[in-house]
This record gives C-alpha cells, structure tokens and sequence, in this order.
C-alpha cells in the first residue's frame, strides 16, 4: 500500500459524494493507502483570491502544514479548484521569498514546502496503464465517452505541470485502456463557469451548454469529469440548460472514477451511480453495463 | 475617448505592481486574451481593453464596466499571452483594491458572495453549501433560485441540509485573524 495524505475539499462530502465514493473504490483496488488529512478546512478556492491573496495562499498552506507534520509527502487532491490553489501555493512560496515571509509570520509551524500535490489522474498515470488493465474485469465497450478535463487541471501550466495545455490526453488515454470509445472534440477545457453558479446562473447555464452540445456532436453518449464542481453544473443544471435552451441532451455525467469502478467490477452502487441526476441506466444499461 | 494624460495616470499602473508584481505596461494589446475568454461575451469591457486601460490609469472605467467580477478565473488567458502577464492576478488586485475605493459597481452581488462565502468557512471551516446559497439568494431577492435544482440533489444525499464543522474552524480563524492584522498594519 503506497500512503497518500488525501484533501476531500468541501465538495466530496456532499455534492460529490459519490466521487468520494468512486475514488475510494478505484485507489483501494489499484493499492493506494488515502489517508485524510487531520483537521483539515476549505481552501477558499476561488473567493479567497478575490478578497486577499495573502489569504488565498495561507489557508492551502495551513492543510499542508498539517500533512507535512504528519510526515506526508504526497497529497492527492480531486477537486479542481482545490488542487490548482494548493499547486498555486506551493509554486508561489517556492519563487516569492517575500511572501514566505508574511506566510511564516502568519503561522506558527513553519510550512517547508515539502509536500507534492496531485490529482488522481496524475497518480494513476505515475502507476501505468498496465495496472490499471490488470484490474480490468469488465471492459466498456460501446460506450462513447467525452472527456471534460474542465478549466484548471492543465493550466497555468507553470503551476498545474501536467499533461497538454490545450488538448490533455491523460483521462483519454485510461478510459480507452478500459475499453471505452473516447471522442476527439474542442471543449475539453474550457470553463463550465461555476464561480458564478449561484451569482450569475445564466452565464454558467451558457458555457455548460456548450460543453453539452459540443460533447452530443461529436457524438459522446457519455462525460467523464474530474472534478465535483464541472459535475454538479453539467449534471446538476442540466434539466435547467435544456429547458432554457430548449434542447433533450440526457447525457450522463460520470466522475472517471466511476468508469474505472464499474470495470473493475463494482456495483453501480459502490461507486455512487445512484446519485447522478440525469440516469445513466439508458446508456449503461444499452451496453449491458447496468 | 479622448484622455488628457499626466503623470498622475501612471498611478494605477504603480499601484497594481506594488501590489501584485506585474505590470500593466508590457501588454501590447494582442486580444489573445479577449479570445480565449469565456466569459468576454457577458463583459462590457474585455480583457484587453481593461489592461489597455489599466495602463492610461482608468480606474473609475475599470470600476464602473464590472469587468473584474465577471471574470472566472479560469486561467485561459494567463496561459495564453505572450508577454505572460498574470492577467488575474492583475484582476485580483484591483479585487482587492476596490475594498478601499468607493466606485459603483453594477454586479456589488459577487464581492457580496466571495464575503459571504468566506464568512462561512471562518464559521464552520468548510463551505455549507446549502447555507451559502440560501444567504446569497436572500442577498440576490430571489430566495427560491434553483429549487429545481436544490431538490433533487437534497432527495439524493448530494446536499447536507446541515453544516458540517472542521476541527480546525479554530485554527482557521486565529490565522484570518492574524492575516487582517498584517494587511490593516500595511
């Protein structure tokens, strides 16, 4: 078992809940050890940049001290938004001698800068495809999937340094290794618009529209996300997209997480399937999956 | 536009290196940004032009088009320009600015939520989902926004109806605490 420090972020205890779920399933099958890390609290994501960037960087630096002192040095993080503000902190406090300062007089452990953030997909990665097809019970076949990597996970990418910025290939390339279709479409990275989902709907319900409209021509049955928030906009909006938009998309949206559990064998419920809004039983179910 | 332009322009532009380290004045006004950005459409003022403007020291324009809270932050144009300006950090900073400046601001609902938003996390050390859009909604007068959507997501378990507390909501708050401190003393 490789130990991980494991961030939730506020998401996956309630509105991603079944990502929680899925990662869980897939790390242990695959033999990582997530450990959550001790007392942990929100990483401001995109508010405490707006207000403060002092605090902005302080409140990642605080759950990384707290891994640090329990002797981490890797930290997985699957939220977006939390993932980009930890790498974000580090980088920062890495270039910026100034700004370690002022984080040092604002803490009393001083943080040195030792823990490596990353998101599930990178650590799977890091394994091999190869241990990820020897877990394969079930491959996915017929399943045509969209891979949305959402805004952050590859940019900036002096701060996230992973895949390519504009076209990654990294979720492709494991949900292809489970036996799935993946489409080659334009929107994989663009923003679902979610730090104004509750300021401004309209904004988000546009830009997730387009998401959806781009992932249905190239022809995607399905999404597979990485992230809670770009899921709870895509699946959570959509009852809402399609009726100001006046369209039927009925695409689920699956956390890819949930794919790799349901080809390692799961139960649909294992893996949280029960809480999609838009049912993924017509798709899964056409391909003998549920 | 016509701008009578005097040292006391290049104010703003002083102001937002200070503050953030980058500067305005290495932008030469590719649109790069204005093309990559989602969110431009929904914009009075683009992208480029804020930082055109940025550099002549039209901070009451900046203000008044409410461009700096439409922004989403998704790093598009940072990523993309060529001079690598970090465009939302610039943005950010006039964010923060903009608590000690008294222009009108069309959207005052968003700085509204990133407070309340952070409120929320001093109290509880973790966003309450439910709670945070209730506040806003009430704050917005449209206290039943997306109860199509709340519903579901309550019947299925993908909403706690009540805050869930961090044990480190103390801790948290002794270091907001010191940070206002630090930032006051400036």
């Amino acid at each position: 078992m490789m130990p991980y420090a494991y961030f939730p972020g506020c998401s996956l205890g309630s509105s991603g809940y079944d990502y929680h779920l899925s990662l869980k399933y897939v790390t242990k099958a695959l033999g990582i050890d997530l450990m959550e890390v001790k007392d942990w609290v929100c990483c401001g994501a995109s508010s405490a940049h707006a207000t403060s960037h002092l605090l902005s960087i302080a409140l990642p630096v605080l759950n990384l001290s707290h891994a640090e002192k329990d002797g981490f040095d890797k930290l997985i993080a699957p939220c977006l938004a939390c993932l980009s503000r930890f790498k974000a902190a580090n980088v920062e406090l890495e270039h910026d001698d100034d700004l370690k300062k002022k984080i040092h007089e604002v803490f009393d452990y001083k943080y040195q800068g030792k823990v490596k953030v990353y998101h599930p997909l990178e650590v799977f990665l890091e394994m091999g495809l190869d241990k990820i097809r020897g877990r394969i019970q079930k491959k996915l076949k017929g399943l045509k999937v969209a891979c949305y990597y959402g805004c952050v996970l590859t940019r900036p990418p002096k701060i996230a340094q992973f895949d390519n910025v504009e076209d990654p290939q990294s979720m492709d390339s494991i949900v292809r290794t489970l036996g799935a279709e993946t489409t080659d479409w334009s929107y994989k990275t663009e923003c679902c618009g979610v730090s104004m989902t509750l300021t401004r709907s309209d904004m988000v319900l546009k830009l997730s529209n387009d998401v959806l409209r781009e992932a249905k021509e190239a022809g995607a049955n399905a999404i597979a996300v990485a992230c809670p928030l770009c899921q709870a906009n895509l699946d959570g909006r959509q009852r809402q997209i399609e009726e100001t938009y006046k369209t039927r998309y009925g695409i689920p949206i699956l956390y890819f997480t949930q794919l790799m559990g349901l080809a390692f064998g799961a139960y649909p419920k294992e893996v949280g399937l029960q809480k999609l809004l838009t049912s993924p039983r017509e798709v899964l179910g056409s391909v003998g999956l549920m | 536009m016509s701008i009578l332009f005097s040292k006391k322009n290049l104010q703003l532009s002083r102001d937002l290196q200070a503050l953030t380290g980058e500067n305005v004045m290495l932008c030469y006004q590719c649109k790069k940004c204005t093309l990559g950005c989602p969110s431009a459409y929904a914009m009075r003022m683009k992208p480029h032009e804020l930082m055109r403007a940025a550099q002549l020291g039209l901070a009451e324009e900046i203000y008044w088009s409410g461009t700096i809270w439409i922004c989403l932050s998704c790093e598009t144009c940072n990523t993309r320009c060529p001079q690598d300006i970090n465009i939302i950090r610039v943005i950010d900073g006039m964010r923060e600015m903009s608590k000690k400046l008294d222009y009108y601001n069309p959207y005052p609902v968003i700085p509204a939520m990133h407070r309340i938003f952070m409120t929320l996390v001093g109290r509880f050390g973790k966003v309450y989902e439910l709670g945070l859009a209730l506040l806003i909604n009430l704050r917005m007068l449209t206290p039943f926004k997306d109860i199509d959507m709340a519903s579901p997501m309550l019947l299925k378990g993908k909403l706690k109806p009540f805050p869930h507390k961090s044990h480190g909501a103390r801790e948290l708050r002794q270091v907001m605490g010191r940070i206002r401190k630090l930032e006051g003393a400036k």
